[in-house]
């Protein structure tokens, strides 16, 4: 099982909902990150991603406020890869910002999911591979004990 | 260590309707497009031919550095060349591609036309799933397999109080 603590990026840059938006996109570019949590009193509001500066500049916005989004899920640290995964696919969620006891912790994008999911991927077939080797060599000794040759050999 | 997914090929997994703009065209397109659709960015072809490619992380990046730039022309800010995939690649061929180049989106050519634009995210999920079901058809195979081991455990012992061979 893999847990979100180990797949959240824990440096997030956040920033605050009355920034201006180029501001926000400074951080993004310094930082080399495709979101910002907008953070009011050290809560998560809302975020801030790439395409709603875009939308930001084209409306010729000025503030965080006006062009961050709501729509996300705050995700517990020890919650369970599976479920973010879920809401991923169906509700078209990126962006799970990780919070523990009110604090923020984290931020789970779509980017480490995905590598989560590439890494889980790989995992499994290692395992796969191992499982088919041990039933293969379990058979073949298997099917040698029982024959007649191995019956000499064994007693 | 290949897993084998026979059907699983990049065209049935791709973007088809692919935002794209001419070179000539200008940033503020570009951003408008970007805006509007989901695909977070915008493929710069030349004849149907990709010569080009601007994400939205490219267009974060120039706003900083140059500031308003929405009337220059595609061309100054787009990543070119691009890396391409074709639709009839296999998706852990696509994955070999994607652990070496580490691009996130890959435009689809075909005859040296855009006919696609495929994802990241896209491909190791379809691989994801193809695993589970390759998983679970493995997992049925093996316990079918120990079931006819028993039965033929179960034989042998029956068999051997009225024909003792091998001994």
């Amino acid at each position: 099982m893999i847990k979100i603590r180990s797949i959240m990026t824990k440096d997030v840059v956040t920033i605050k909902p009355d920034s201006g938006i180029m501001e926000a996109a400074k951080l993004m570019a310094s930082r080399s990150v495709s979101s910002l949590v907008v953070v009011d009193k050290e809560k998560p509001v809302a975020i801030l991603s790439e395409n709603d500066f875009i939308k930001g500049v084209i409306s010729k916005k000025a503030n965080v406020r006006d062009v961050m989004s709501r729509k996300f899920i705050v995700i517990s640290p020890s919650a369970r890869f599976s479920e973010i995964s879920k809401a991923m696919r169906e509700k078209k969620i990126k962006r799970f910002p990780v919070v523990e006891n009110g604090k923020l912790m984290g931020l789970v994008t779509e980017t480490d999911i995905v590598q989560a999911t590439r890494d889980f991927t790989r995992f499994h077939q290692i395992v796969q591979e191992v499982i088919l080797a041990v039933f293969g060599l379990a058979t073949a000794f298997f099917l040698f004990y029982f024959s007649p040759i191995g019956a000499s050999v064994f007693g | 260590m290949a897993i084998k997914c026979p059907m699983a090929r990049i065209e049935k997994i791709m973007l088809k309707d692919v935002p794209t703009l001419k070179k000539e065209a200008k940033l503020g397109e570009a951003a408008r497009l970007m805006a509007q659709r989901e695909s977070g960015c915008v493929v710069i072809v030349e004849n149907e031919k990709p010569i080009g490619i601007i994400t939205e992380f490219d267009f974060v990046r120039n706003a900083v550095s140059r500031g308003d730039t929405l009337k220059e022309p595609v061309s100054r800010v787009m990543k070119s060349p691009v890396t391409s995939m074709a639709p009839s690649m296999k998706l852990d061929e696509a994955l070999k591609v994607i652990d070496t180049k580490r691009f996130r989106r890959y435009p689809v050519v075909e005859n040296e036309k855009l006919v696609g634009l495929v994802t990241k995210k896209d491909i190791v999920n379809a691989i994801s799933d193809n695993l589970r079901l390759h998983r679970n058809i493995q997992n049925i195979v093996l316990v079918l397999f120990v079931l006819f081991e028993f039965f033929v455990f179960v034989v042998y012992r029956y068999v051997q109080q009225y024909v003792p061979f091998g001994a």
